[in-house]
């Protein structure tokens, strides 16, 4: 039984109309994990929306559950990035650990479901698991127990300690922490923790800020050191252990500084080297560097400019950073017309994916007639390689307001929409502490500094559907509807939030506004190739050395990208291909690198800029593998309604199986081919579109790959039902294997050469990646 | 008002409407399945694909609008493709059948769940009425037909097929009329030559449509193969004679004892207006004739049954020997089809074929669900061919058991109708897996959820008729269905709209009971 009272009051404060039923099923499920049925009977009952409109959509969006779950939820990311790190197998153990049949999700005690989510936005840490608010990184197949063994160890000892700040009398230099999802997934608030103990006992004075997102994700957690004098010192990999000595070996008297930070460093390579580390990797610790200035160097940062410099929160420390300064100048200097001729002189095109022009879709809205038009700014970033948007709201809320308000004086809009993803629950609270801010100085509200413009903004969390970042489902989604998408024209620049003219930019494109604004629109132009102006946010990630997001002129080439930037590949394997644009994207081969990046160079082959999720991929990655996640990805979220896309991705992905188990048959690729064509040229938005492009670029690039699945080889050994896990001679028979193995397939033998037996093996790959002296092969 | 062009043509059209409807008020049909004139578009099916000649792209018409100088055309070879693969996409997840697979496999196609729920309700004039327009010879055939249609029979699943060739026999059996008033004599003849079971059913049908058959034969007594060469224990005299008899009654002039040879056989020609040739396996005598022939018998269209000599038409044992009577039966009736048209004035295509959806067969979880609509009794093994056959209520009894696999819409279903124009192969993209059947009975409707194709219009019209639980869309994506809020049943979903609904489906998801 529920309490009705609850939910009655939960409509009360959500209210009765279509448009709050999204929040008021997030609401129901907040207090009981998932939707009881109960529950929504009420719903109907005491507000005017019918009972179909609820369970459509109630079922509609992956965020919400129809079923009763365990106390605890277990999230296995299969991300682009977390799949190409062996998302698959961590997830099979994971079931394996809790025991599941086939179609069961919640182990029989009823204590853990698990769910796989499409990103986490880590990609760095992959693979990911999250445990509740637990994240655990670079998980291995062999981990499960060890990961539940911990999280049962910690899940009740969690307590928040309070921020005590440092009384800042005679500051000695600054310690700034990373505070993006990447961070915090890897443990700076633990980090934060430690650091405040230690100004605490040592009473030293130093201030202790809060930045948002360097965009080094690999390195994640990150601690700087800015002394007041001397180079500011950056730590990556951290762990709460080390704070003490890092904090002393920094700040202490200046005579001895140097010598011991030396001494430090050296004892912390020993440290590395020497101390095993027993637990489980909550984030990993290897390589130590400084300054990543070829990390950092190549970039321009317009949309994270300022990154790793500014709290997220301190509107003075935007303002002084030059934040605000373009709205001032539109309200003094520009009309309405004027800022519009100034947005299509510099060019800029939506960061969304298709590249439509941004100031020609401004000028649209603002021709319509009417009072009323609506400003969305669609932070539905649901391309499970990406978190370029996750990490603009964190970092720079301002920067994102300040262009939403400009786009709102331009098209005269008094009301605007943040609409996010509900799994970035960070920039969801980060944008409305931000709004509040903004509203309490007078930049958002009524008459804004003074200049008679009014405008105010709503924040609206989106419940889990892909299809909701194209813009007519977002619309839908807004108004308490399935995301079903419609066909386009009308425009919502025509006909859009409730009918009225409504202006959809991209997060990206919002934060690169205040720069286009502040100074002359040169500034802007000279960056980027003639038609595609500015940079491009991308989130780096895959098999390279270094990941993260980074910002970088457009034009660039792909050979810079992973070489200079990402410092080529990990492991010093080959690289092979990089995957741009995810689910709607392709992939261009090795051979291509020399490829200047912009809209028309990855269109034409047969990739797309998309939203930015940029997947490197190596010599052992298999591309019939990749084509099939990324379909599958769109086929599980394809919203239903039109033939082509419903049908059609679900029949390539039944191929495309078929394939990966050596079940495919002659003719399989032609049928493949007129599949592709028809769900390209047939569906009804964008995501149907553009769902064949991974398997259309695959197929164009590695067709021979295909032909030898379709002979029942997977060359690169990825495809597990194509290949078998044997020993090899060097076996030193340590038995590490043996008791990793969870089916038995390899007999206890000590000192032997270590058998496998392949009728029992299911493939995991514990046993590869335990054995010391990789003697364990796949083929 | 605005002006544009469709297939060339220049039109005006009424402001704001979309090119689906002003195509179609200028006369030219795009099909749709998702499109409701009440409800308006939703753009699902995209079978209204159009092209727009400005760029060369396709669009949905249904949610276009018909805009000053649009150009667009609305059928050519792309469109074509793009109908047919939507149809086959449809397809591929569409579980059902049209027609059941016993009148699939009957090589005459008989209509016989329908024969099956008429003698089930006592109705055996009707039953007769509805055997004879397919089958000429019922009783006959009763007895001595391997009755490939109870291989196919879904109720073998269960248990036993139906015992449908019994049945069948019943109905010759128990009514003594002829059940067709023959239309008046159109002034037509046409010589028929050969009076075995594909002569006799192609005099039938054609006599009955108004043509004056004159039926030869070498022998004094109409009847071929059919009096040679059965045991007369298995069928007898008797029962040939009766049923010969009732064909002849219609009107047909048989004319025994007749040997014929070329010079014969070119007087015919000449003399009557359309020949066919039935004479059974005599194919060297035939290429004398001037037939085009080859080792098996004589070469003639697939479906029309043309020869190689004008107004000529080739039946039976002439094409190919086989010993299934009910194939030569079939072809008479089929040739009756092809003689009309050729005498029309048209190119003769024989029996108009209807695409059939097919899937397989039952799983062992949906019998269930198949036995809700029949009886749940076994076959009564003790009544052979050799015994006197089924009274009226060992018929009623075997009837009952039919599974009505059939689809109740099957005549009125536009996925049929356009799977059918656009020549779509429903194997071409089969998935891998099956979907399992159900079906749900409500008050008057039947509801079977995978026919369903998502088209939305049982959602819309439930909502646009404030129905308290109404029809939703539940999940999405592939895996999306169409169903009642909070597990409430079909029928308190369909409280108010059942028929309503029923009869805006444009498939069989969701039918009107009887």
């Amino acid at each position: 039984m529920i309490d009705l009272n609850k939910i009655d009051l939960l409509i009360s404060e959500k209210g009765s109309s279509k448009t709050a039923l999204i929040p008021i099923l997030q609401a129901i499920q907040r207090e009981y994990n998932y939707l009881p049925e109960e529950a929504l009977r009420r719903v109907s009952e005491t507000t005017a929306i019918k009972p179909a409109e609820i369970i459509g959509v109630a079922s509609f969006y992956s965020q919400f559950r129809l079923a009763a779950v365990g106390e605890h939820i277990v999230r296995v990311c299969v991300g682009t990035a977390c799949h190409v790190k062996g998302a698959g197998l961590v997830y099979d153990s994971l079931r394996r650990a809790f025991n599941l049949k086939e179609g069961q999700n919640t182990d029989l005690a009823r204590k853990y479901t698990i769910e796989k989510v499409s990103c986490l936005g880590c990609c760095t840490l992959a693979p990911v698991v999250q445990i509740d608010n637990v994240t655990y990184g670079h998980v291995t197949s062999d981990k499960a127990a060890e990961i539940i063994k911990d999280f049962e160890s910690i899940k009740d000892s969690k307590g928040k300690k309070r921020f005590r700040k440092a009384d800042g009398s005679e500051i000695q230099g600054e310690i700034r922490i990373g505070l993006g999802s990447c961070c915090v997934a890897s443990g700076s608030s633990d980090i934060k923790d430690a650091v405040e103990q230690t100004i605490n006992q040592t009473g030293l004075h130093v201030n202790l800020k809060s930045v948002g997102c360097v965009g080094m994700c690999h390195q994640v957690p990150l601690v700087e050191i800015v002394p007041a004098k001397g180079e500011p010192t950056l730590y990556s990999k951290v762990k709460p252990e080390d704070i003490k000595q890092i904090v002393a070996s920094h700040f202490q008297p200046a005579g001895r500084f140097s010598r011991l930070k030396n001494k430090f460093l050296n004892a912390m390579e020993n440290i590395q080297t020497d101390q095993q580390w027993k637990g489980i990797e909550r984030y990993e610790l290897n390589v130590r560097e400084k300054h990543v200035s070829s990390f950092l160097g190549k970039q321009f940062p317009i949309a994270t400019e300022h990154r790793g410099q500014i709290n997220p929160l301190d509107l003075e420390e935007y303002q002084q950073h030059g934040g605000f300064l373009a709205l001032k100048k539109v309200f003094s200097e520009f009309t309405p017309d004027q800022v519009i001729d100034k947005i299509k002189t510099s060019g800029i095109r939506g960061r969304g994916g298709a590249g439509f022009p941004t100031g020609i879709k401004w000028e649209l809205v603002a021709k319509q007639a009417g009072e009323v038009k609506y400003l969305i700014c669609n932070g539905d970033e649901g391309d499970p390689g990406a978190f370029m948007d996750r990490m603009l709201l964190e970092s720079y809320p301002y920067r994102v307001i300040e262009g939403m308000i400009i786009g709102a004086y331009a098209v005269n809009s008094p009301e605007g929409y943040f609409y996010i993803r509900a799994e970035y629950p960070l920039a969801v609270s980060r944008i409305r502490a931000a709004l509040q801010i903004c509203r309490n100085n007078n930049l958002i509200g009524n008459n804004i500094l003074g200049s008679g413009f009014n405008f105010d903004v709503k924040v609206y969390e989106g419940a889990g559907a892909f299809v909701c970042g194209e813009e007519t489902a977002l619309i839908q989604s807004i108004e308490g509807n399935r995301g079903f998408p419609h066909l386009r024209p009308p425009f919502p620049a025509v006909k859009g939030l409730f009918g009225l003219p409504t202006l959809v930019n991209n997060t990206e494109t919002f934060a690169q506004i205040s720069f286009i604004m502040r100074d002359t629109v040169d500034r802007f132009t000279r960056i980027g190739t003639e038609k595609s102006k500015g940079t491009k946010v991308f989130a780096l990630a895959g098999k390279v050395a270094r990941g993260g997001l980074i910002e970088v002129p457009m034009g660039m080439t792909i050979r810079q990208i992973v070489d200079e930037i990402g410092g080529g590949i990990a492991n010093g394997r080959k690289f092979k291909a990089v995957q741009i644009g995810g689910p709607s994207g392709g992939c261009i081969p090795a051979n291509l690198e020399d490829t200047p990046i912009d809209y028309e160079s990855l269109t034409s082959l047969g990739a797309m800029m998309g939203s930015g999720g940029l997947i490197v991929l190596d010599d052992t990655d298999c591309m019939v593998d990749i084509a099939r996640f990324f379909l599958s990805f769109t086929q599980e979220e394809s919203c239903g309604k039109c033939t082509f896309c419903r049908v059609g991705t679900k029949r390539m992905l039944d191929i495309m199986d078929n394939l990966v188990k050596g079940k495919g048959q002659q003719g399989d690729l032609e049928k493949l081919e007129k599949l592709a064509e028809w769900t390209k040229k047939g569906s009804l938005c964008g995501l149907g579109r553009t769902a064949p492009n991974p398997i259309l670029s695959t197929l164009k690039y590695f067709r021979d790959e295909y032909e030898a699945h379709l002979n029942g080889i997977c060359p690169t050994g990825k495809c597990t039902e194509l290949v078998n896990y044997s020993i090899i001679d060097n076996c030193i028979g340590c038995t590490l294997c043996v008791t990793r193995c969870p089916v038995a397939a390899i007999p206890f033998l000590p000192h032997e050469k270590h058998v496998i037996n392949t009728d029992l093996c299911i493939k995991c790959d514990a046993c590869r990646q335990v054995c010391p002296v990789d003697a364990v092969v796949v083929k | 008002m605005v002006q544009i062009k469709i297939n060339g043509q220049e039109i005006i059209a009424e402001e704001g409407i979309s090119v689906l409807k002003a195509a179609n008020i200028a006369g030219f049909t795009i099909p749709s399945l998702c499109y409701n004139e009440e409800l308006g578009h939703f753009t699902s099916c995209m079978l209204c694909l159009v092209k727009d000649n400005a760029n060369g792209r396709l669009f949905p018409s249904c949610s276009v609008k018909a805009t000053e100088g649009m150009s667009i055309t609305t059928e050519d070879e792309e469109i074509r493709e793009a109908r047919q693969t939507g149809l086959e996409l449809l397809l591929s997840e569409h579980v059902g059948d049209c027609q059941g697979p016993c009148q699939v496999a009957c090589p005459a196609h008989m209509d016989i769940p329908g024969m099956n729920r008429l003698i089930a309700s006592g109705k055996f004039e009707e039953a007769l009425r509805l055997v004879k327009q397919d089958i000429a010879l019922p009783s006959v055939l009763g007895r001595i037909c391997p009755a490939p249609c109870e291989g196919a029979c879904h109720r073998r699943t269960v248990d036993s097929s139906v015992s449908i060739c019994l049945l069948k026999r019943f109905v010759g059996d128990e009514n003594d009329i002829h059940p067709f008033e023959p239309h008046p004599l159109n002034g037509k003849r046409v010589a028929i030559i050969g009076a075995g079971p594909a002569g006799l059913s192609a005099a039938y049908y054609l006599q009955i449509k108004g043509y004056q058959v004159i039926l030869y034969d070498r022998e004094n007594k109409p009847g071929g193969l059919l009096r040679t060469n059965i045991d007369p224990e298995l069928l007898p005299a008797s029962i040939l004679d009766r049923e010969i008899n009732s064909i002849l009654s219609t009107g047909i002039l048989f004319k025994g004892e007749t040997e014929i040879n070329k010079s014969l056989f070119q007087q015919i020609v000449n003399q009557y207006d359309a020949v066919v040739i039935a004479t059974g396996a005599i194919v060297d005598e035939l290429r004398s004739w001037g037939f085009q022939t080859n080792p098996k018998g004589i070469e003639a269209k697939h479906n029309s049954y043309e020869t190689s000599l004008k107004g000529v038409f080739a039946i039976g044992n002439t094409l190919r020997f086989s010993r299934m009577a009910v194939r030569s039966v079939g072809q008479g009736k089929e040739v009756a089809w092809s003689v009309q048209q050729y005498l029309a004035g048209e190119e003769p295509t024989g029996e108009p074929k209807l695409f059939n959806s097919r899937f397989g067969r039952l799983f062992q979880k949906e019998i269930s669900d198949y036995l809700k609509e029949s009886a749940n009794s076994l076959r009564d093994n003790s009544i052979d061919i050799i015994s006197n056959g089924y009274t009226r209520e060992e018929a009623i009894l075997e009837a009952n058991r039919c599974l009505h696999c059939d689809c109740r819409d099957m005549d009125n279903c536009k996925l049929r109708d356009l799977s059918g124009k656009y020549d779509a192969n429903q194997r071409r993209y089969a998935g891998n897996v099956r979907k399992v059947m159900t079906k749900h009975f409500a008050n008057s409707i039947v509801f079977e959820p995978l026919k369903c194709i998502k088209c939305g219009i049982c959602v819309r019209m439930t909502s646009k008729y404030q129905e308290k639980f109404g029809f939703s869309y539940i999940g999405r994506g592939f895996d999306v269905q169409i169903g009642v809020p909070f597990n409430e049943s079909v029928e308190s979903g369909l409280a108010e709209t059942a028929e309503l609904v029923a009869k805006a489906c444009p498939t069989g998801a969701l039918s009107v009971k009887n």
